[in-house]
């Protein structure tokens, strides 16, 4: 395969930060997404991509891949278990300010999601992707997304609900 | 397509519930015709407002959660990606086979490494003198610091591991005066000989990389890769076979 062009190192310079986030929602644990980001550098680097490709579509596969094979199956979940909140170090701790708690909650809900879902969410409400372009990237039909992304909402409405609840 | 007050039926004929029809309604991805039939319902319903509304601030929460994950792409990834003609040691194989070792931090952290085999330089990494065997006799592996050397050398030793033959193996890092050398060393009847070495930048550090030789970069790739025959030691071992004198 094709090392990267020129044109495709920029194109995944820009798609960093993106890719970044990506791999946040899929690992949910900031060290596990710069393990990940890391990884999926290295192999598009080393691996290269067809001239044609779509850096993005592309890059979001690979990453996604690196996740199923080579990290998930590290059993990171018990990783998870020990390092419970890890995702609420991610810029939510400095105040008690309301907004500060209810990130706090999403967080915690967030985190609670099968990857899956969180993944679909991401790309559709945090990087304004249509379901087909989430679709797309995810490599599922349109359908599946639809479906993750109401799934990961509902659960996250009745999730945040609960939590406020008990905390009223 | 509407059957109910609750339910309707998608494209491809599955149910869908009032939550998927919110989600797809936040999403623009409603037709028209349900477009419609649904902000009739919302102005009817406070229950669905309601919903709505819970669905969208949490849209919002969890943008500005990720806006804050959003940061820092790390440099030195930026760095390896504006670079052409380098051969990268990839993260993914070595912290498959060093999974167990304390290394396994340096080498995310320092792992964006660029061989360089073509730098010209002033110093033979090939040379092994006394200060160099007594610290690779003696230094523990860690993932940060440097013990200073003669001719202005810092050295750190990275890992140990057993080769396929029976020798001890040490993986170290040495610096002088802005070149950088990885390299691994096996200990042969008392004597530490070098087996393979590179010079590299370390990209953390901001500095201008060469060119690799990819032939160069990929024996020693192979020889990182090849030679061991189990896990790096963990701390423990290690400083028990330091101890013991090899």
């Amino acid at each position: 395969m094709a090392k990267l062009s020129a044109q495709q190192r920029q194109d995944l310079i820009e798609e960093l930060p993106r890719l970044k986030r990506f791999c946040m929602s899929l690992t949910s644990d900031p060290s596990d997404a710069e393990d990940l980001l890391q990884i999926t550098v290295e192999r598009l680097l080393e691996k290269g991509m067809p001239e044609d490709a779509h850096v993005a579509k592309w890059s979001h596969r690979v990453c996604r891949n690196l996740w199923i094979d080579e990290i998930r199956s590290r059993d990171v979940r018990s990783r998870y278990a020990q390092a419970e909140g890890a995702m609420e170090g991610v810029g939510t701790t400095s105040s008690n300010t309301e907004e500060s708690v209810q990130l706090d909650r999403v967080s915690a809900a967030m985190e609670r999601l099968p990857p899956e879902q969180r993944a679909a969410l991401v790309q559709v409400a945090v990087e304004g992707c249509s379901y087909a372009e989430a679709a797309a990237l995810l490599d599922v039909p349109i359908g599946t997304i639809m479906s993750r992304v109401a799934r990961a909402r509902k659960a996250l409405a009745e999730d945040l609900e609960w939590s406020a609840e008990r905390e009223a | 397509m509407t059957d109910d007050r609750h339910n309707v039926v998608d494209m491809a004929g599955t149910r869908v519930d009032d939550d998927h029809l919110l989600s797809m309604y936040i999403d623009n991805e409603l037709d028209a015709e349900r477009t419609i039939a649904l902000v009739e319902r919302l102005r009817a319903e406070p229950a669905l407002r309601a919903r709505l509304s819970a669905m969208e601030g949490n849209d919002v929460a969890v943008r500005k959660l990720y806006a804050q994950v959003d940061q820092n792409v790390p440099e030195h990834l930026t760095t390896l990606v504006q670079a052409d003609n380098v051969v990268v040691v990839s993260f993914a194989q070595r912290w498959q086979t060093w999974a167990s070792a304390t290394a396994a931090a340096s080498c995310a952290a320092v792992i964006a490494l660029v061989m360089n085999f073509n730098q010209p330089a002033d110093f033979s990494p090939m040379t092994m003198d006394a200060q160099l065997a007594g610290s690779l006799e003696t230094s523990r592996s860690s993932a940060t610091g440097w013990e200073a050397l003669g001719n202005n050398r810092q050295f750190r030793s990275v890992l140990t591991f057993p080769a396929a033959d029976g020798r001890w193996c040490r993986e170290y890092l040495l610096a002088q005066e802005g070149s950088h050398w990885r390299g691994v060393a096996c200990r042969d009847e008392g004597q530490w000989v070098n087996q393979v070495v590179g010079s590299e930048v370390f990209l953390e550090q901001e500095t201008q990389y060469r060119p690799a030789g990819v032939d160069d970069s990929e024996k020693v790739a192979r020889f990182i890769d090849e030679t061991a025959t189990d896990v790096a030691l963990g701390p423990q071992q290690e400083a028990a076979l330091i101890s013991s004198g090899w």
